[in-house]
């Protein structure tokens, strides 16, 4: 036995082995794409089988030969062009031209062989040049659009159809020239025919465990993705990339998880294109089907079974789709639904799949689901500590002027039951009246607070001169013996303010700058323009505000923790009033130290335009300041 | 009545004068602490007979006080008074005498700063 013997032994066997192993699987559970696999593989074996008994039998010197080797040779073209629709997009008048070149070409070579050879030998090879070259672009795009297994599996294909043309090629070379060339040809052809072989072997009906091992990375990134994906905040972000993670583990065209709206009978999805969500009824679409049914739906030509979305699924390029409910034991989530341009792209283990992915959407869900309902929690129960906080910081607060009212006004009364002839406490009543006053203001205070906080804080806003407000709070202070230095410019600064409010936060800002500044200095208040803003500042050289405060220092009920060692009294609303308050005048409010130690709060306030060249002609103020403060500027809603 | 020494301790100026005040009217004599600090101060200098003594304070606070002057040797008898609910939870983690709660009436403060005192 030759070398070329042996290698056409073998390939005959492999060929018949192939054949063997495709049928049977055509046969137990048959699909078009089955059929035609098993059409292919049965004409190249078919003609393999036919010349080897021919060459035992003598049957290859019979005329009627050569015609029937042709005529079930041309069979293996036709079954390519037949696979091309099974598991893509094939326009019909290339399906129509398939069968017939087969059909006349089968026919003319058992008829007519004898009488004109070149010709039908031409006629065959250009047949199978053309048909193979159809294939391998054809399947070369499929693989294109493909991903995850079904991209391996085209690309597999493509290759084949690839090398089925070189292979015709070469036989149709190597039969016009000498007998060496024509025996080594012959050699390489039948390699390359088993190479075709396998190629289509692994694309069309690949075994089993090759369908694990080429899925494997999908699912496991598939799997990945669906742990990493419950902390993803964005749901529809989550959505989207499971929808991506589960069209790749399908090699699918592509898949979507819709969400279902207990309250609305709505199937949330979200959109490839805009990554928005689009609502759907929950009783539309194939996937509203196994939702409503609450069980694994497969449709092979999703157009012609749902009509009324037809222009859908032609649109996205689907016509088989699978659709899986998205369930707990008590619950249903949703509903997982992939596309693909053929069933053909499905194997049976498929429906096992997209159970398991569904099961695992479910698990990704609903733990998303828990995970919004604890931190929800968390927030409420974050809430309702805060309150308790201030309840109790109000309460404490409350009880010390209490204490005092009560304790003085008890006090009166002993010290006229001892000695009714005695003269009034005058100090007990002067300080009845303070801690009664530090009530009311304690009172308004925590009321402010809870207004700014629903936003109901009234706001009666007028021009008013930022200048005169300023010095009517340094006079009142002076009134009290204490020096407030003010630092302002000659020209008014016209803005729209709520001016008890404006005073309100003044007030506070001094109010802090003093009580913070154990024995020092009075602050100082600046005032300046820039462009169209007023720029308000208190300066202090007091204790300061700790570095890790400093994000916090604005927040309802915080004070810096150095505060409670001046007082312990505060219900850490004030600045929160104050933040509040220049807020909704539009203006921000920040602090920064005070070279030299201390704390500078400053404040902005939106100008009116006033009479022009009023304020214009003011030069900028903040231009000759040593070090701009915006560069340092905290968000006022830190 | 004895001459009782009472040492008030809060830092709250009103609340400090009002307390004293009401001891006063009733025969003790009153000394007066800002915070725990002082009020060390002020037992070393003469020791008290009970002390009232607020909790929350700048400086050292009532914990911090209570522990110190145990530490130094002193046994005085501690009047807890604060404006907080846990007024009975804090007198018992410094083995205080008695507490009373703000806002208090009279006759609370006078009364437990006797059972102090009968505790010494």
């Amino acid at each position: 036995m030759t070398s070329l013997e042996l290698i056409s032994f073998i390939n005959v066997v492999l060929f018949v082995g192939l054949f063997a192993v495709v049928l049977r699987d055509a046969l137990r559970s048959p699909t078009r794409a089955k059929l035609n696999t098993a059409l292919f593989f049965g004409s190249l074996a078919g003609v393999l089988v036919l010349s080897r008994l021919a060459q035992w039998t003598g049957f290859s010197a019979d005329p009627a030969y050569p015609g029937l080797i042709i005529a079930l040779l041309a069979v293996a073209p036709f079954a390519m062009v037949r696979l091309v629709d099974d598991f893509s997009h094939s326009p019909g008048w290339a399906q129509v031209a398939g069968a017939v070149g087969f059909v006349l070409l089968a026919g003319f070579a058992l008829v007519a062989f004898g009488a004109m050879e070149p010709v039908v030998e031409l006629a065959v090879v250009a047949f199978f040049l053309v048909v193979g070259g159809y294939a391998a672009v054809a399947f070369a795009r499929a693989a294109a659009r493909a991903r995850g297994i079904t991209r391996r599996r085209m690309t597999a294909v493509a290759v084949g159809a690839g090398l089925f043309i070189v292979a015709i090629s070469i036989a149709f070379v190597g039969a016009f020239l000498g007998s060496t060339a024509a025996e080594v040809s012959s050699i390489v052809v039948q390699v390359l025919g088993l190479a075709v072989a396998f190629a289509f072997f692994l694309g069309f009906t690949p075994p089993a465990w090759i369908r694990r091992a080429w899925r494997e990375p999908d699912l496991r990134r598939f799997l990945e993705q669906s742990i990493h994906l419950a902390g993803v905040t964005d749901e529809r972000r989550a959505i989207a990339q499971l929808n991506a993670a589960a069209a790749s583990t399908f090699g699918a065209r592509g898949a979507t998880v819709g969400v279902a709206d207990r309250d609305r009978s709505v199937l949330r999805y979200v959109a490839q294109a805009t990554g928005d969500w689009v609502e759907y009824p929950d009783d539309r679409f194939i996937a509203a089907r196994a939702f409503q049914e609450q069980r694994r739906v497969v449709v092979a030509n999703a157009a012609r079974e749902d009509p009324e979305n037809a222009e859908f699924y032609e649109r996205v390029g689907a016509m088989a789709v699978i659709a899986a409910p998205i369930s707990t034991e008590n619950r249903r989530i949703g509903v997982l639904t992939v596309f693909a341009e053929r069933m053909s792209v499905f194997a049976e283990d498929d429906l096992w799949l997209v159970d398991l992915l569904a099961d695992q959407a479910a698990v990704l869900l609903e733990s998303r689901e828990l995970a919004q309902h604890a931190s929800s929690l968390r927030a409420r129960e974050e809430a309702a500590r805060l309150k308790e906080e201030f309840l109790s910081a109000a309460a404490h607060d409350l009880r010390t002027p209490l204490t005092v009212v009560l304790g003085q006004a008890e006090l009166l009364e002993r010290r006229r039951q001892r000695n009714p002839a005695a003269p009034a406490d005058a100090q007990g009543l002067a300080r009845i009246a303070r801690e009664a006053r530090r009530l009311s203001d304690l009172v308004t205070e925590l009321l402010d607070a809870q207004r700014l906080e629903q936003g109901t804080a009234v706001m009666d806003r007028a021009p008013a001169d930022l200048l005169d407000v300023v010095e009517d709070v340094r006079e009142r202070y002076e009134e009290g013996g204490l020096t407030v230095s003010v630092d302002r410019p000659a020209l008014s600064l016209v803005a729209s303010i709520d001016r008890p409010r404006i005073e309100q936060v003044l007030d506070n800002l001094v109010e802090n700058a003093l009580k913070y500044t154990p024995g020092g200095s009075p602050p100082q208040i600046r005032v300046a323009s820039h462009e169209r803003e007023a720029r308000i500042e208190v300066v202090d050289h007091g204790i300061g505000i700790p570095e890790a405060d400093h994000g916090r220092i604005f927040e309802r009920f915080f004070r810096a923790s150095n505060a409670q060692s001046i007082t312990d009294t505060g219900l850490g609303l004030g600045l929160y009033i104050c933040r509040r308050i220049v807020d909704e005048h539009g203006g921000r409010i920040w602090f920064e130290p005070t070279p030299g130690g201390g704390t500078t709060f400053a404040l902005t306030l939106p100008l009116l335009a006033v009479a022009a060249g009023h304020v214009a002609d003011e030069p900028p103020q903040w231009e000759d300041d040593p070090e701009p403060m915006t560069a340092r500027e905290l968000p006022a809603d830190a | 009545m004895p001459d009782l020494r009472i040492l008030v301790v809060d830092d709250e100026p009103a609340i400090r004068d009002t307390v004293s005040a009401m001891l006063e009217i009733e025969g003790y004599e009153v000394d007066m602490a800002a915070n725990g600090a002082d009020a060390l101060e002020a037992v070393e200098l003469a020791l008290p007979d009970v002390i009232v003594l607020d909790m929350r304070m700048p400086v050292l606070d009532g914990w911090g006080f209570a522990a110190e002057m145990r530490r130094r040797g002193h046994r005085v008898p501690i009047v807890v008074m604060t404006a907080a609910r846990d007024a009975a939870r804090w007198a018992s983690e410094i083995a205080a005498s008695a507490f009373v709660a703000k806002p208090f009436r009279y006759d609370d403060l006078i009364g437990a700063v006797e059972r102090a005192r009968a505790d010494s």
